[in-house]
């Protein structure tokens, strides 16, 4: 259909800045997830692609058409609100008839859209009720249905499911993908739950206090976050992130938690033998770690006292404190030291990340850069 | 609510119901009385002083109320007052008001609601204020302005500009609270409605008007009959700007109560007057109610 650019665009309120020189591309029919805590700017983008805000900074272009001062009803856009906005004295076939009436489509021709979508929607049977009469998955997708109607070329959906229980959550999460993907609309979906950015997005932007922290696939987002922030917002329970001295005696080795030392791997050495800080941010996940009793492989170890235990059915969460320092390691449910008990965290090979503290972005990033800088 | 104390708790809230019932009853019963005497005079052929008296029902009283026939009694010199232009000029009064308040309330309201400018907060304080004041020490000041308006209207048209002055002096009294209620229904319609039917192809006008209007409507009924009622009962301010031989409902009555004239006034007819006063006000409390229990339900999430 179309794809959305936007170039340096910046949106202020008074003094909030909610977005802050944002450079975005959304790619032609692609499912792209904008994750992000509450307040980092995720519905501002998105009405700003709307054209319900206009940019303080910056320009918007579909395709190759300037709309950065076009206003919503010149756009072509579907857009799905967080509280769905029925208009609730109309019934849902009227909702849905709307965009249609509103742009003074024949009404036979209204007729037949409407029960088309509805169709389509699986809410043929609800036409003639009330929005306050239906269920909330009813009625997110009678607003969906109000979007797609009119045939938009890009699809904002701002946290449609947020309020669904979780069943109907996962359900409706797939039946959204397969329409989008039917479509081939381009879709811009605001989320704050990572797992429904990381199971429905062809891309995933993560963005925090309106800047962009990084824009990738949802299994780059996931193995290769680019900075603390995106290693911490990801993943249940986040990453662990501490910080850790350097040791430059020999090879770049990092003194962890508890006094032992781990010499880095070839693809974090030459970035480190360059840079050479005297300290880095390291983060592991909690699902990449386990517990061991003996600190044999050459992988990393951290020594620490077992502070809780949660069982969670199929797996334990497991807190170890080394220092000062609170470690979370998922183990197999029948894994379950008792508190106090002095264990040792072992990271499995290679998914230690390390981190510039001073910019906190991942040296592997770094390293990256430099080799195609030259 | 303090649904279900145990099982005791509906038998309670029962016995609870009747005594309230009664009390409010005794407590009523002398306005009940009051207004029940008035409804029965003005159908009787004497004057009634207790709903128990036995009376025979007639129309004549309101017969000669409507053909302005005032004081039967009164002998031969007589010219009978035009009733009806009393009941249409009661009507242009408080119809006035009404448009006038809906029209600057409606649009105050909601761009207090919606729109953000130079001392919105401190304006909205500012309303509740002016609502303090009473329209009576408000009089001066606005004999004044019509005074002085009144030397740039040409003679033949006085009689348009009092109406028009009256309707508005008298709205102006009533627009600081309708602004607030309307405020608050506004306030209460998210703003994402009116931004769908601007996103789905309509102006900013178009979704104020379907998308916003219908869901206020309680309040702007609200806000009607309120300024209705204002208009309807006014007796000062028609009593100040409309020249004396316009009069009405209110200033009609009080000039057959006032001084003197009790005497030729022939009571069952004024207590007609009196009933078809009431009338609006009857009207108001049945619609308000069921209006005031009307709730905005939700098409929108939660
Ligand atoms: N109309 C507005 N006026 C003033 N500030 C605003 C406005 N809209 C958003 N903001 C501010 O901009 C920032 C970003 O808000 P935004 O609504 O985009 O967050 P969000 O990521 O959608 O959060 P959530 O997940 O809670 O919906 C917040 O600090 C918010 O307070
Ligand atoms: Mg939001």
């Amino acid at each position: 259909m179309v794809e959305v650019r936007l170039e340096g665009v910046t949106k202020r309120f008074g003094r909030v800045t909610a977005v802050n020189s944002v450079n975005l591309v959304f790619g032609d029919g692609e499912f792209t997830a904008l994750l992000g805590p509450s307040g980092s700017g995720k519905s501002t983008i998105l009405y700003l692609v709307a054209g319900i805000y206009k940019p303080s900074e910056g320009r918007i272009y579909f395709g190759d058409r300037d709309v950065t001062d076009l206003m919503p009803n010149e756009r072509n856009i579907g857009l799905v609100f967080q509280n769905y906005a029925l208009y609730p004295h109309m019934t849902v076939y009227d909702n849905i008839a709307f965009p249609l009436k509103l742009r003074r489509t024949p009404p036979e021709v209204i007729r037949d859209k409407v029960l088309e979508v509805a169709k389509f929607l699986h809410i043929s049977e609800l036409l003639d009720r009330y929005p306050a009469q239906l269920s909330g998955g009813q009625q997110q997708r009678v607003a969906l249905a109000r979007a797609l109607v009119k045939e938009p070329e890009v699809l904002l959906l701002d946290e449609p499911l947020s309020n669904l229980d979780a069943l109907l959550r996962i359900k409706i999460r797939s039946e959204l993908k397969r329409i989008q993907k039917e479509l081939g609309v381009t879709a811009i979906y605001v989320t704050h739950d990572q797992s429904e950015a990381l199971a429905m997005a062809d891309k995933v932007v993560v963005i925090n206090r309106g800047v962009i922290q990084q824009e990738a696939p949802p299994d780059t987002i996931y193995n290769e976050p680019r900075n603390v922030f995106v290693a911490s917002f990801i993943g249940s329970p986040p990453s662990n992130i501490f910080p850790a001295t350097m040791d430059y005696t020999e090879e770049p080795c990092i003194n962890l938690p508890g006094g032992t030392r781990h010499c880095v791997e070839e693809e974090y050495a030459g970035v480190l033998w360059r840079m050479k800080p005297s300290k880095v941010i390291v983060g592991f996940r909690p699902e990449h770690a386990e517990i061991v009793e003996n600190p044999v492989d050459g992988r990393p170890v951290i020594v620490g006292e077992v502070y809780t235990v949660e069982p969670l059915g199929r797996e334990n969460i497991v807190t170890v404190a080394s220092e000062d320092i609170h470690l979370k390691v998922i183990t197999p449910p029948e894994v379950r030291p008792e508190a106090g008990e002095l264990v040792y965290v072992a990271v499995e090979r290679g998914k230690l990340m390390l981190f510039d503290p001073q910019t906190e972005i991942n040296l592997k990033y770094i390293a990256r850069e430099w080799s195609q800088g030259g | 609510m303090g649904e279900g104390i145990g099982e005791g708790g509906p038998l309670v809230r029962g016995t609870m119901g009747i005594v309230i019932i009664l009390a409010l009853l005794l407590a009523s019963l002398p306005i009940i009385m009051t207004y029940s005497t008035l409804v029965m005079t003005s159908f009787a052929n004497t004057i009634v002083s207790s709903p128990w008296v036995k009376f025979r029902f007639t129309l004549e009283n309101w017969r000669l109320f409507l053909e302005g026939k005032l004081a039967p009694t009164a002998g031969i010199v007589y010219t009978p007052e035009d009733i009806l232009r009393f009941i249409l000029n009661t009507g242009i009064v408080a119809g006035g008001v009404t448009l006038v308040v809906l029209a600057a309330s409606v649009t105050s309201a909601y761009a207090f609601s919606r729109m953000n400018f130079f001392m919105r907060s401190g304006m909205m304080k500012l309303l509740i204020l002016l609502h303090a004041f009473p329209g009576v020490a408000l009089i001066v000041g606005v004999y004044a302005i019509y005074v002085f308006l009144n030397n740039y209207i040409p003679r033949d048209y006085s009689i348009y500009y009092s109406f028009i002055f009256v309707i508005i002096a008298r709205a102006s009294l009533e627009i600081p609270m309708a602004i607030w209620i309307l405020k608050g229904f506004f306030d209460r319609v998210p703003w994402e409605l009116e931004w769908a039917t601007i996103v789905d192809g309509g102006s900013r006008l178009t979704a104020l008007r379907t998308a916003v209007l219908p869901l206020v409507k309680p309040g702007i009924a609200a806000v009607a009959i309120f300024a209705f009622l204002a208009g309807w009962e006014d007796l000062i301010y028609v009593l100040v700007f409309l020249p004396p031989q316009e009069k009405t409902l209110a200033t009609y009555i009080e000039s057959q109560l006032g001084s003197g004239s009790l005497e030729t006034t022939y009571l069952p007819v004024v207590a007609a007057a009196g009933t078809l006063y009431l009338i609006p006000t009857i009207i108001f409390f049945v619609v308000t109610q069921r209006l005031l229990l009307e709730t905005m339900s939700g098409g929108l999430k939660g």
